[in-house]
């Protein structure tokens, strides 16, 4: 049984050079998925030793990057796809692009949680990085879900839901500036929490932009850089 | 020939019989039976239409009375069908009441075939990992539900086997995956919701490193005035023997509690850092100093084979060796010996302490780990024991990805072997 309609070809193992490709980057997106959710998890918990191992395991993806990549230009040169086919190979060269920043931010956020784990904790214990954090990570699972099962309409809640996490992120920003002018001597704590907020920020772009990509995979329509309305209508046509 | 068929023939002869006798009559009996042969004919013909028709509306009725081989025909053909159509009904309900029963189960139930994807699943594994019944027929579930555990745990080949996972949907939820070779080719991945047992051990670890850490300072203060009260002349006679004896306790007190904390920090730890470099050679020989002096120690041999270094953690590694050294000091005698060596190849490093002391029997190995564990209840505790020497060596060893091998024989002596894969081993 085969899932999507790109595996529709009348060689086999192309069928299964693409098939194998779709999944290597599910698995990368899983990966990435756990090293978010670790980082995550480090920083809330003050857990430095699970911090530096996401950042220290950050290689793992970047492994996976370079070999989806090459398996890529391996089928633009050997199969020459068209249509639907070659619109799928151009969307993973994009989303391996921006799971691997993903990668490279949550390895930040490992790496800040470390330090912050050595400085006292705030009384919230980072209630609002954790909520931030969690939203994003829904992000991150729903784009790779809507990469998963080509849903168009999961890709378009996730491009929607990026305001929100915007939003989110300002609203951290400015209670950081809050704690900083309040007491000067947790400028350097309140500094690195705002480095995890912007990685954070940047990480629900990066999901974002996977489901632009699914979009152009599916409907074959640019969405990047246009208004949510216009993007759904842009994808419903 | 049954009753039915008889019939019919006799029927057919009767109509040629009427034909004939009556063509006779006139004087043209060809013409006669010819005519009745069309009828009969016709008669036939007839039913077969009637049949054809019958097959296609599905309405007997129409054959419900008369005799012969086209009644027997019609009514056993229609009782087959009816029948079929029970049949088919029955199992529609029994497939019904299965389904049912499948989704009612509290666990998630996954089919899936030799490439992972998704056959069939149940109402729970669809709350559990947020499956689509329609929509994700025929992906690979660990595309939809990814997780670095569950790959692995699809690819390995064992029979039946489990991962604890973190849910994909919820936060702080822990599911257990379990996968069950099913049918041929296939596999049935069994998810459980588990946050309860994991939220659990997490408790009693929590507990255990918090208990342990609070008792520290009262002892440490306990310890203090013990300390200085032995160097008190003027604490009365009679009070010595008794200070004494506090402070040997409260050591042993210190001892266990600060044992229980690193356990409970090798417990909730992952793997050990690769980047520092032991020299195993020396940590042998400082642990040894402890026994140089001792007149009541067995005499222990050193084996240096190798120069290679062990990756890890040294203070972890050196925990390991002066367990090993010290359990097997208490379990020989003065006269008997101990060798401990260190040797390694390709498939990785071995550290081994051997000892000719007492043994233990082969029921007791797998036990020895456990915490608190004593082969013999009634000794042990006056000879400095805990119980907890080989639990932290066990975990110290998952940290390091090598493994405790015990093989040993009553009266005859054991052997603590620490096998490290090669990974972990740093050439000289």
């Amino acid at each position: 049984m085969q899932a999507s309609n790109f595996t529709d070809h009348i060689s086999r193992s192309f069928n299964q050079d693409i098939e194998g490709l779709r999944n290597q980057v599910l698995t990368m997106g899983g990966l990435v998925e756990s090293q978010l959710s670790k980082a995550i998890a480090a920083l809330v918990s003050g857990d430095s030793e699970l911090g530096l191992k996401v950042a220290n395991d950050d290689y793992k993806v970047n492994e996976l990057e370079v070999s989806i990549d090459e398996e890529c230009s391996r089928i633009l040169a050997t199969r020459a796809p068209a249509a639907g086919d070659l619109r799928l190979i151009v969307a993973i060269i994009k989303t391996i692009t921006d799971l691997e920043r993903i990668g490279d931010e949550a390895e930040k956020i490992g790496f800040l949680a470390s330090k912050l784990a050595a400085m006292d904790r705030p009384s919230d214990s980072y209630r609002e990085i954790k909520t931030l954090g969690t939203h994003v990570l829904h992000m991150l699972r729903d784009a790779m879900n809507a990469f998963a099962r080509l849903d168009v309409t999961e890709s378009l809640e996730v491009v929607r839901e990026d305001e929100r996490v915007d939003e989110e992120y300002e609203a951290i920003q400015r209670q950081c500036i809050t704690f900083m002018m309040e007491d000067p001597r947790s400028i350097k704590r309140v500094m690195n929490v705002t480095w995890v907020a912007r990685s954070l920020e940047r990480i629900g772009d990066h999901s974002k932009n996977i489901c632009e990509y699914v979009i152009y995979m599916v409907q074959g329509r640019d969405v990047r850089h246009t208004d949510i309305s216009e993007a759904s209508d842009l994808a419903s046509e | 020939m049954t009753e039915s068929g008889r019939k019919t023939l006799a029927g057919i002869a009767l109509i040629l019989a009427l034909g004939g006798l009556i063509g006779w009559i006139y004087d043209a009996a060809e013409r006669g039976l010819l005519i009745a042969a069309l009828v009969a004919l016709l008669w036939q013909l007839r039913n077969l239409i009637a049949f054809d028709r019958a097959l296609h509306t599905g309405d007997f009725g129409v054959f419900r009375y008369g005799e012969g081989i086209w009644q027997q025909l019609f009514s056993r053909f229609s009782y087959e069908h009816e029948r079929g159509d029970r049949y088919k009904q029955q199992n529609r309900r029994i497939i019904k009441e299965i389904q049912k029963s499948a989704n009612a189960m509290p666990d998630g139930a996954v089919i899936i075939d030799q490439r992972n994807e998704i056959l069939t699943c149940n109402k729970a594994a669809k709350e559990l990992i947020g499956l689509k019944r329609k929509k994700d027929r025929g992906q690979r579930l660990d595309n939809i539900f990814r997780d670095p555990g569950l790959t692995k745990l699809l690819q390995s080949s064992e029979s039946t086997r489990a991962v604890d996972l973190a849910s994909p949907l919820r936060e702080n939820e822990w599911l257990n995956c379990r996968v069950v070779p099913y049918g041929a080719d296939q596999k049935l991945v069994l998810i459980r919701d588990v946050t309860d047992r994991i939220q659990l051990s997490k408790i009693r670890r929590d507990f255990v490193a918090n208990a342990s850490h609070e008792l520290r300072s009262p002892l440490t203060v306990i310890c203090g005035y013990l300390e200085s009260f032995a160097e008190d002349e003027q604490v009365p006679e009679h009070l010595l023997q008794p200070l004494s004896q506090m402070r040997s306790q409260a050591r042993r007190m210190t001892t266990i509690v600060k044992e229980l904390l690193d356990l409970s920090r090798l417990e909730g730890a992952g793997l050990a850092a690769t980047d520092q470099a032991i020299d195993i050679a020396a940590l042998v020989a400082a642990a040894m100093k402890t026994y140089s002096g001792c007149e009541d120690a067995p005499k222990i041999e050193i084996h240096i084979e190798s120069g290679d270094q062990l990756l890890g953690a040294q203070s972890e590694i050196e925990s390991v060796v002066n367990n090993l050294i010290s359990n097997a000091v208490r379990h020989t005698s003065v006269d008997g010996s101990i060798k401990v060596s260190w040797q390694s190849g390709p498939d990785g490093a071995d550290l081994i302490v051997r000892d000719t002391g007492e043994g233990i029997s082969a029921e007791h190995i797998p036990r020895l780990t456990e915490r608190f564990f004593r082969v013999d209840r009634g000794r042990a505790r006056g000879d400095g024991g805990f119980g907890l020497g080989l639990a932290i060596v066990k975990h110290v060893l998952e940290r390091h990805s090598g493994e405790l091998i015990v093989v040993s024989e009553r009266g005859v002596g054991s052997e603590f072997r620490c096998h490290f894969p090669a990974q972990r081993v740093a050439a000289a």
